[in-house]
């Protein structure tokens, strides 16, 4: 741009510069008609001037982030970006350095462990059965990931694909329930589930369901369905009626059409409540805590062990640490392997209502 | 017959009857010929059969206990038919609780209510308190992080997983992970917010140094919840609108003001109201760090009124359908409130 500022001159320059060019320059000073722009550009020039008396680099960037608002914004986005990375992502670092110093030595550690130990990940399972609590807590989590995409795809064929009366005040009803506390079903439930039934004596021993994975896997599956029947809803909703039709005229059952049709055409869908399903009782707490005595035979699932490790004479810390570790890896392989999925799943849950 | 082939029954109906023959299983035959609406119903069975034996008996089951007698003795768990006695109690902080549910007196002065107890120490304002902060936090923390995933730039994808990855992580490991980190013996958090001046000598043992311990560890973790729902809002914008704003000459501010917050509000409000709910329930994450008498929560008081020793079961139910109620009661404002731009939304 031009140095001699004579009026003539600026004019001509204003009338010469291309469309973009003035687009660019409404932007930086926002949106000034084009008179004042001409001043918007006298400020430039002066910025220009200060930056060539080199002052100190701080002083520098500000007068090129005054002149070029988009360069601040970018600093600004890697700033957020950075701060949000190390919010989440420190607690587990942290976690591990813990885990790896060596017991009783745990003080002031924040970005080195004093000392390495990674024997603590073998320990902790010679202390306490940790990988029983996780057996118990991977055949609870599928078990219920399996009664909810079943009975919800049943319920999710019915509110997405059939009309019949009364659907809206269901699919209602449904929803209310994942509003209720675990607390308000609780004591009923824990007198229910310690009562012997003598059809379940042959299964359970003494006849009741506390301390099998029957008192986790039904009030868990009920709590985390109505999620899944909404997201199932929803993508079986989106199936063509002449896919379906056509299996029908070729001699399917209704069933039939169900699942050799409808289900497989929705794969993602179903992926989708699956995934969100098993995380969700993976990570669920009330239930699992109260409906089991804690021992791994009668299948306490993973919290139980974690918490095991405050013990009544000694508090292990790193094995806490470690332990805490390795309940977290199932989770994150399932968030790195199916993130999209949980994105769409959580957007299709709960925005359909 | 009201099957899907409807239409085509006079020609195909012969065909269709052989079909039907031909499965030869009497159950599937009587399947095939139920009405629309019928097979719809029998579709919903099963999903109403659990959710009726796991939700709702149990709820009328907790309303029916909550009218009845607390006996401490003998077999019977439940004494007589006493009305709304336990309900009284709570309310009026009478109840045989370690922890009240609320404990207030109105007085003649000033601010005109009196606590019993300290207010961290009651569990209905410890559970709102805590609701409405952490909704706060996580609303602005997870819109932050929204806006970052909105954009497009390199290695956007493993910045998604490390956002998510909290909102993974199982309630008692987030729980431990908090509860090391403000151990004395162990983290440096303690330490750190004493220096600051904020805490006392031992955080977990103190109701309000402990109610923030939980209040952080809850907005690490569920902040990432709102910035999914947020990040799905964002990306169903218009991207030609920020062009015309662009080309109009309005300011980023403005931009975010005019256009992004109000295309935006519907789904953000769905998610502070999931979250809402989920906060009000909070149980685990004070269980595995500060433990139910530090920071007593609703959900807690249940818990330690069943299981705490004095079998003040009709208590107990009542305090269980109690938080029902309120949890009922901010679901409808919400929805009365935002009536208009939910029904936006579909």
């Amino acid at each position: 741009m031009t140095d001699d500022s004579t009026p003539t001159d600026r004019d001509a320059q204003t009338a010469d510069v291309p469309a973009h060019w003035n687009h660019t320059r409404r932007m930086t000073d926002g949106g000034q008609p084009a008179e004042q722009g001409r001043d918007g550009v006298l400020i430039g020039n002066q910025a220009d001037e200060e930056a060539v008396l080199d002052r100190g680099p701080f002083e520098r960037w500000a007068s090129k982030a005054i002149k070029n608002p988009e360069r601040a914004y970018k600093s600004m986005f890697y700033t957020a970006t950075i701060f949000f990375l190390l919010t989440t992502l420190f607690p587990f670092y942290w976690l591990l350095m813990v885990a790896l110093t060596p017991e009783g030595r745990q003080q002031d550690i924040i970005l080195t462990p004093n000392g390495f130990n990674p024997g603590a990940f073998i320990e902790v399972f010679e202390v306490l059965p940790f990988h029983w609590y996780m057996f118990n807590s991977f055949v609870i989590a599928t078990a219920s990931t399996i009664i909810v995409l079943v009975i919800g795809s049943l319920a999710g064929y019915a509110f997405g694909r059939l009309n019949f009366r009364g659907k809206l005040p269901l699919m209602l009803l449904v929803l209310v329930i994942s509003f209720f506390p675990p607390a308000a079903f609780f004591i009923p439930l824990n007198d229910l589930f310690n009562t012997s039934f003598f059809a379940l004596e042959p299964i359970t021993g003494d006849g009741t369901l506390y301390n099998t994975p029957g008192a986790m896997v039904l009030p868990l599956s009920a709590i985390f369905m109505p999620l899944a029947i909404f997201i199932l809803t929803t993508f079986y909703a989106q199936i063509p009626d002449g896919l379906e039709d056509a299996a029908r005229v070729e001699g399917t059952t209704r069933l039939g059409a169900l699942f050799r049709v409808i289900i497989p055409l929705s794969a993602p869908g179903v992926a989708t409540a699956g995934v969100l399903t098993f995380i969700a009782v993976y990570n669920e707490f009330f239930f699992s805590f109260l409906m089991t005595d804690g021992q791994p035979e009668n299948w306490a699932p993973l919290l139980e062990g974690i918490l095991g490790y405050q013990g009544q004479y000694e508090v292990l810390y790193h094995l806490m640490a470690a332990s805490s570790i390795i309940g977290v890896i199932p989770v994150a392989i399932l968030v790195i392997v199916a993130q999209e999925k949980i994105v769409s799943g959580l957007t299709a849950g709960a925005l359909k209502e | 017959m009201a099957t899907d082939t409807d239409p085509d029954g006079g020609i195909f109906g012969d065909e269709s009857e052989t079909e039907r023959d031909r499965t030869g299983n009497p159950v599937v035959n009587w399947m095939e010929n139920l009405s629309e609406a019928a097979y719809a119903y029998l579709l919903l069975l099963p999903a109403a059969a659990l959710l009726s034996l796991i939700a709702f008996y149990p709820l009328i089951m907790t309303f029916v206990m909550s009218l009845q007698e607390d006996r401490t003795r003998g077999l019977e768990p439940l004494g007589g038919f006493v009305g709304v006695e336990n309900y009284v109690n709570i309310l009026t902080g009478n109840a045989r609780l370690a922890r009240q549910f609320m404990d207030v007196t109105l007085s003649g002065s000033f601010p005109f209510i009196e606590f019993g107890v300290p207010i961290l120490q009651q569990a209905l304002f410890v559970t709102l308190g805590f609701a409405v902060i952490s909704v706060f936090f996580e609303t602005v923390i997870g819109f932050g992080q929204a806006y970052v995933l909105d954009q497009d730039f390199r290695g956007r994808r493993w910045v998604r997983v490390a956002i998510i990855l909290p909102w993974a992580v199982p309630i008692v490991i987030q729980g431990m992970i908090f509860f090391l980190l403000f151990q004395p013996e162990v983290g440096f958090g303690s330490d750190f917010m004493q220096w600051l001046g904020v805490f006392g000598a031992d955080p977990l043992a103190d109701s309000q140094d402990s109610f923030i311990i939980v209040l952080v560890a809850d907005i690490w973790k569920s902040a990432a919840f709102m910035a999914l729902l947020i990040l799905a809002g964002l990306q169903s914008v218009d991207r030609s609108l920020y062009d015309v704003a662009r080309v109009a000459g309005a300011s980023p501010l403005q931009r975010f003001k005019m256009i992004t917050l109000p295309l935006v509000l519907p789904a953000l409000l769905v998610a502070m109201l999931f979250r809402t709910m989920d906060a009000m329930r909070v149980y685990g994450l004070i269980e595995s760090t500060a433990g139910c008498t530090t920071v007593p929560s609703l959900t807690c008081l249940v818990v330690e009124a069943m299981f705490g020793g004095t079998r003040i079961y009709g208590t107990a139910a009542a305090v269980a359908f109690m938080t029902a109620l309120v949890i009922g009661l901010i679901i409808s404002v919400y929805v009365f409130f935002f009536r208009d731009t939910q029904g936006g939304l579909t």
